[in-house]
């Protein structure tokens, strides 16, 4: 039907309004967006100032507990304590902020828009982007030489640039293979059985197999995990991914390649699944006769007690390649400050007081979070020493990863994302996707050497 | 047909009273409109700021962002193309490019056809017809992390429901999830079955604007079903299918990233790493929020381009004007 006469086209007749036009609407939009951006833009002129009266914020993912889980409260019972403590000393307080997943989007987009946490975790996976980005407050002089010394070097140099310290760790979680001992009786393995170098580790996961009993469980999701998990493989055969003062790329090397043929092996052979069962879960694995053998950190330990505490099971360290030596890799988060945050020289003091204080209460709160609320290795040695007196590794499993793990350990690497991606792509292709070791090794290598022609950061070796 | 204008105005030039009366009333006009104006920019305010906080602004300041290098602290150096040169010289991000089209040339047609096959199943009246409708749109009201980790569940490799269904009839059932000859077309089905309900609504509401009088006739007249389908359904359709072609595209490229966070990780090496998660990947996991800002602003390009054909190809979608 045609419109009546002086009706724009489709308006039911007494719409005679007049309709707001393209430009007006336009206009009104420019004007909105205006409206809308100009107060964040204004407000992100200004710089974030230090007071005393707002609290400085700490991200962590364990306070305020998550649920009531036991464990979660311990854990967050020890932050609690800890900043409590310090809140009723120090005139600048501090607030706990649950941040869940603290490694990666959320820290780094808060950072990206200018208002990072003043106080974080952060893991040495991760901490070369921030040392390079000049974010972390320096520790080092809120603590005294003795201090630093207590903590154990080889797995404090990943936090530090030269002697200075920019990041304090909390605990240490060295790597190891847990075993289904129920699984190994039902296949006719006894202690003697266990592996002790990687043919026997895949001898073994055959003969489980064969029995009917889950096998052997290496991660295969592509992230940064994977890359942890696998390096002490890889340094057990001599291999390393940067070398020479960290100037170029050691990964096309027979430790390696050996490492990467490994974990091929493992998932050519049928030995190792290729999606780890149970949600990666060792605690269901292990009770539901999934997986016999599973490559995880000392954390494990606390897991079974909760979940399982009569669950049989063992832990031995790493098999080693023929020639090789014992490696582990040394995991574990860290307090760090926020260089550009509200008040960053009382934010550094907290962590150096809240981990690196000498007296007596500063080395038994370490202490007590590597035993009580976790299960841990201390990263100092004072507070190790007193773990071990308050009967914190009297237990068989706690022992082992204190007395025989942990002295082949490692500090977790610090990579940027160029390196972390190259190696990745490796152990992925090599794993998951029929990628010869050899070419794979040399390809990782030569992206590494490439980056590390224009690279300028904290040292990588 | 005469018009209410005219005979609205005629008594009144006729009575002589028009010289006072009409400034009245076009002063009484005038206010209306007014009135009537502010009134549908507070109708389109919620969505002008909506669209103008989310939307708008962003958008604007991830293609400024494609101009600089960004270091994630607050470091800004402006580079000029060179993100965009890097992007063309990334093997990552080529075959997450090319895996990308591959996913759109099954995703788009698979859930356009899904969508039209449901519809055309349920749009007559039947017992439990509502409750076919609802079962099949039910996913799209779960969360995609949900999905995700029920077909991870699912989907777990030898003890999972779906590897022990297949070993009950003899089957051995692949890693769905961690073989990457799988894990590509096992995010596909996935995805299909999750939004397929949608675009089945879509169609169905489509399919229930076409007059019945035309189906009657064409019964009348004999046609088959496939007759009636092609000369009647398939034509009155057409504004319905533009719409989803168009939008299952956009949601193609640019969605689906918490079920690939979830589900994958992109892996297993890299075969599941879309346009959308190699975006994330450089912003959020290496901190490259330059370089992901080029890569999101040649992906809006081309949408923009692809919106762009479609419209000029269709009239805006008013094919009956094209043809």
């Amino acid at each position: 039907m045609p419109s009546p006469p002086g009706l724009p086209s489709g308006l039911p007749p007494g719409s005679t309004t007049e309709q707001p036009s393209r430009r007006r609407f336009l206009g009104l939009s420019a004007a909105l967006t205006g409206a809308v951006a100009l107060p964040g833009l204004l407000s992100a002129c200004g710089g974030r100032t230090a007071s005393a009266s707002e609290p400085l914020q700490f991200w962590n993912f364990y306070a305020p507990a998550p649920s009531e889980d036991p464990a979660l409260l311990a854990r967050a019972g020890w932050m609690h304590d800890t900043v409590d403590r310090w809140n009723a000393e120090n005139e600048q307080q501090i607030e706990l902020v649950y941040a869940p997943v603290l490694g990666s989007e959320k820290l780094a987009t808060a950072f990206s828009a200018g208002e990072g946490p003043d106080i974080f975790l952060i893991s040495p996976g991760d901490i070369a982007r921030y040392l390079n980005g000049n974010v972390l407050a320096e520790l080092t002089p809120h603590m005294t030489r003795e201090a630093v010394d207590d903590f154990f070097a080889d797995n404090m140099a990943t936090r530090m640039i030269g002697d200075k310290v920019y990041a304090l760790p909390m605990e240490i979680e060295p790597l190891a293979l847990y075993y289904s001992r129920p699984a190994f009786e039902q296949a006719g393995l006894s202690e003697g059985d266990l592996p002790a170098t990687w043919d026997d580790l895949l001898a073994v996961s055959d003969r489980l197999i064969a029995a009917g009993q889950g096998g052997l469980v290496f991660p295969t999701a592509q992230d940064y995990y994977q890359n942890f998990v696998w390096y002490p493989w890889m340094w057990q055969g001599g291999g390393e991914v940067v070398t020479d003062g960290g100037r170029r790329s050691g990964f096309d090397s027979d430790g390696a390649v050996g490492a990467l043929r490994l974990w091929k092996e493992s998932i050519e052979l049928g030995l190792a699944p290729r999606v780890p069962p149970a949600s990666n879960d060792i605690v269901t694995s292990f009770s539901e006769g999934y997986a016999s053998i599973w490559q995880s950190g000392i954390w494990s330990i606390q897991d079974f007690e909760r979940r399982a505490p009569d669950f049989d099971y063992g832990v031995v360290p790493l098999p080693v390649p023929d020639g090789g030596e014992a490696a582990t890799v040394l995991g574990g988060w860290a307090f760090a400050a926020n260089a550009m945050g509200r008040n960053p020289d009382e934010a550094a003091r907290f962590c150096a007081w809240a981990l690196g204080s000498t007296d007596d209460d500063g080395v038994a709160r370490v202490a007590d979070w590597c035993i009580d609320a976790k299960r841990d290795i201390s990263p100092r040695r004072s507070s190790l020493e007193y773990g071990s007196q308050a009967g914190g590794y009297d237990s068989e499993h706690m022992r082992l990863f204190r007395d025989e793990i942990f002295p082949s350990g490692r500090g977790e690497p610090r990579y940027p994302p160029v390196i972390y991606k190259a190696v990745s792509d490796a152990i992925q292709s090599c794993q998951l996707a029929g990628g010869d070791p050899e070419d794979q090794a040399a390809t990782a290598a030569q992206a590494i050497d490439a980056y590390l022609t224009t690279y300028e950061g904290v040292n990588l070796a | 047909m005469s018009t209410p204008t005219t005979s609205a105005v005629e008594p009144a030039a006729r009575s002589g009273t028009h010289r006072v009366a009409e400034p009245r009333r076009d002063s009484a006009a005038s206010a209306r409109a007014r009135r009537e104006r502010r009134a549908a920019y507070l109708f389109m305010a919620p969505n002008l700021i909506g669209l103008t906080v989310f939307v708008a602004i962003p958008m604007l300041l991830s293609i400024v962002l494609a101009f600089f290098r960004v270091d994630g602290f607050g470091g800004y150096d402006f580079v000029g193309f060179a993100n965009f040169e890097r992007m063309f010289a990334d093997p990552y991000f080529l075959s997450s490019l090319g895996r990308t089209l591959l996913y759109l040339l099954v995703l788009v047609p698979g859930l356009f056809l899904s969508g039209l096959g449901l519809a055309l199943l349920v749009r007559h009246r039947f017992p439990l017809v509502g409750l076919f409708r609802t079962a099949l749109f039910a996913p799209n009201v779960v969360s995609l992390v949900v999905v995700a980790l029920i077909w991870q569940f699912l989907l777990t490799d030898d003890v999972g429901f779906i590897a022990r269904l297949l070993d009950r009839v003899g089957l051995t059932a692949p890693s769905w999830l961690g073989d990457p000859a799988f894990a590509l077309p096992t995010v596909m089905v996935i995805t299909i079955w999750f939004s397929m309900g949608y675009y089945m609504l879509i169609f169905l509401a489509g399919l229930q604007d076409i007059p019945r009088e035309y189906y009657e006739v064409a019964s009348i007249d004999g046609a088959g079903p496939w007759t009636t389908f092609r000369n009647i359904t398939w034509p009155l359709l057409k504004p319905t299918s533009f719409f989803i072609l168009l939008t299952s595209t956009i949601a193609v490229m640019t969605g689906g990233l918490d079920l690939l966070v979830v589900l994958t990780g992109g892996g297993p090496a890299n075969s599941t790493t879309l346009v959308i998660y190699y975006v994330y990947q450089q912003a959020f996991v290496y901190g490259e929020f330059g370089y992901a800002a080029a890569i999101s602003s040649f992906l809006v390009v081309i949408l923009l381009a692809w919106s762009a054909l479609l419209f000029a190809l269709t009239k805006g979608g008013r094919f009956s004007h094209a043809q």
